[in-house]
């Protein structure tokens, strides 16, 4: 641990306690009892009680104002701060940010960082900015994704199969995961063979439309003796880092360079290299997106993300597990979940809980998420407080 | 027939407006007073490059075309009014401005990056507007 790490303070942070409500297609279940589910699995998962929880930071995007209130006066209004976290799809994770500040800085000891989402309408900002584009497509991520995965094909003159593959194995973990929103693995050929939406990207390789809830609970290293909670299965949160897009100098490069850099500033707070990571849990939301990132996080070099899945070095048991979850592609991307979702995943792991589908000597784990390709924020995760 | 394009109404006045010869358009920048660069669109808050505060006295028309980046065929109708297949594509319509834009050609194999477009005024179905589509520079008319 770095002696600057303001994730240190109060003992360090700990995520104590983990749940969540199976990722799944749009229905009439309301976001109240997706999200209760989670929060009450996370509370028994710790072995706490809702009332030694003293602030919750919700995640979500498409639900509406107040959610977290709404939803968490089930559980017994004991008066704690309650805050709702928007930011696309890093909603969830950035609501862990705010949780980690939190107990890192001495607010409280115990606090609930979730994410709840319904299927929404899909409105967005940059829709409403007052300036007209050349294309409505223009905000359309599966496009914007399209093109670059045909920029990277070109570049290095990989098939289609080659991203095609980061379907085929997150379609398989995510079989073996009882809360993700796919639970059928596909071969190369069914990936292929399903209908094409943009580009080379075929359904297969693009994440869901859902709905879910994932919740985890931080505890401060002062507190986890009081609250007499097993140090086996409290895992240590090193590194939160989070930026937002730079000037694009180099067409195409702009998603990438956001990567790289909030991953090397995650990875320098926790005082690791990239290659120490044991799982990588990112931004799939396209199959092209795992290739792109796994060489901006530095797990491998510039130009062998296809190289790196070929040679099994990506899967549960290779040299670092990405997406052992499914992934979004997989698992499922509800949006304001899908980061609390990632970090659950890791804490599952590095316990080593993760009952079928476990990456063998789990130590070190890497939370990533961006936001409509304009923010990023990247969590390393590593250990347990019996270390 | 092509009809008098003349008598119709940009979809997106602050983008674009019918140039001289009646086919062509001109693309609606603004060049900002601090760096100087243009900023697309004209009426952004803020420059694109320095942030500077920009108003209505610094908009520019410049001839619309640009560099094709990159293209793909868009296989699903995934917005009202564009059917499908179409063609979309990144183009760079000024130094470090980089737009997406709907190619009006009938496959991918007539497109090649780096090459040349234009942008061109399309009849729009409801009859009264006209939209923007990018051809191959020299090209006489769009397909879609």
């Amino acid at each position: 641990m770095s002696g600057g790490n303001w994730l240190a303070g109060n003992g360090g942070v700990y995520v104590v306690g983990i749940g969540l409500h199976p990722y799944q297609f749009p229905s009439d279940t309301p976001y109240t009892q997706l999200g209760l589910t989670a929060v009450r699995a996370a509370l028994a998962d710790a072995g706490l009680a809702w009332k030694q929880v003293q602030a919750a930071y919700v995640g979500t995007t498409s639900i509406g104002m107040a959610a977290g209130r709404v939803m968490l006066r089930h559980l017994g209004s004991t008066g704690l701060a309650v805050t709702q976290v928007e930011n696309a799809s890093a909603s969830g994770s950035f609501a862990f940010r705010q949780a980690c500040m939190e107990v890192a800085h001495g607010i409280s000891d115990v606090v609930l960082a979730m994410g709840v989402d319904k299927h929404g309408d899909g409105r967005r900002a940059a829709n409403k900015d007052g300036l007209e584009r050349l294309s409505d497509t223009a905000t359309i991520p599966a496009v914007k994704f399209a093109l670059m995965a045909r920029s990277y094909l070109r570049e290095h003159g990989g098939g289609m199969e080659s991203m095609a593959k980061v379907a085929v194995k997150n379609h398989g973990n995510a079989a073996l995961n009882p809360y993700a929103q796919f639970r059928k693995p596909r071969t190369l050929e069914q990936v292929l063979a399903s209908p094409r939406v943009a580009g080379d990207l075929t359904v297969q390789q693009c994440c869901p439309r859902g709905e879910g809830a994932a919740a985890v609970l931080l505890v401060s290293g002062q507190a986890l003796a009081r609250l007499g909670l097993d140090p086996a299965r409290c895992v240590r949160v090193h590194a939160s880092a989070a930026s937002s897009e730079r000037d694009e100098t180099r067409y195409g490069e702009g998603p990438i360079d956001l990567v790289r850099d909030s991953a090397r500033a995650a990875l320098e707070q926790a005082g690791i290299g990239a290659t120490e990571l044991d799982l990588l849990e990112l931004h799939d939301a396209f199959s092209v997106e795992e290739l792109l990132y796994s060489e901006a996080v530095g797990v491998c070099q510039p130009g062998e993300g296809a190289a790196y899945l070929e040679r099994g070095d990506s899967r549960i048991g290779g040299r670092c597990a990405i997406n052992a979850s499914g992934g979004l592609i997989g698992m499922g991307h509800p949006l304001g979940p899908t980061g609390i979702g990632q970090v659950a995943e890791i804490v599952r792991q590095i316990r080593g809980e993760a009952e079928g589908r476990q990456h063998p000597a789990a130590r070190w784990g890497m939370a990533h998420m961006i936001g409509l390709g304009s923010v990023a924020i990247a969590h390393v995760l590593g250990g347990t407080a019996r270390c | 027939m092509t009809p008098d394009l003349t008598t119709l109404q940009p979809l997106r006045p602050t983008l674009y407006r019918l140039a001289a010869d009646g086919r062509s358009l001109d693309f609606l920048f603004a060049q900002c007073p601090q760096c100087r660069q243009l900023s697309f669109p004209a009426n952004a808050p803020g420059c694109m490059h320095c942030g500077h505060a920009i108003d209505a006295s610094a908009q520019v028309a410049r001839p619309g075309g640009g560099t094709l980046l990159e293209y793909v065929t868009l296989h699903v109708a995934m917005v009202p009014g564009l059917s499908a297949p179409s063609i979309a594509g990144d183009i760079r319509i000024a130094e470090q401005v980089v737009e997406e834009g709907v190619i009006g050609v009938a496959d991918e194999s007539l497109l090649a990056p780096g090459m040349a477009l234009r942008a061109i005024a399309v009849p729009l179905p409801s009859g009264e507007h006209y939209g923007c589509h990018f051809v191959p520079a020299g090209a006489q008319g769009a397909t879609a």
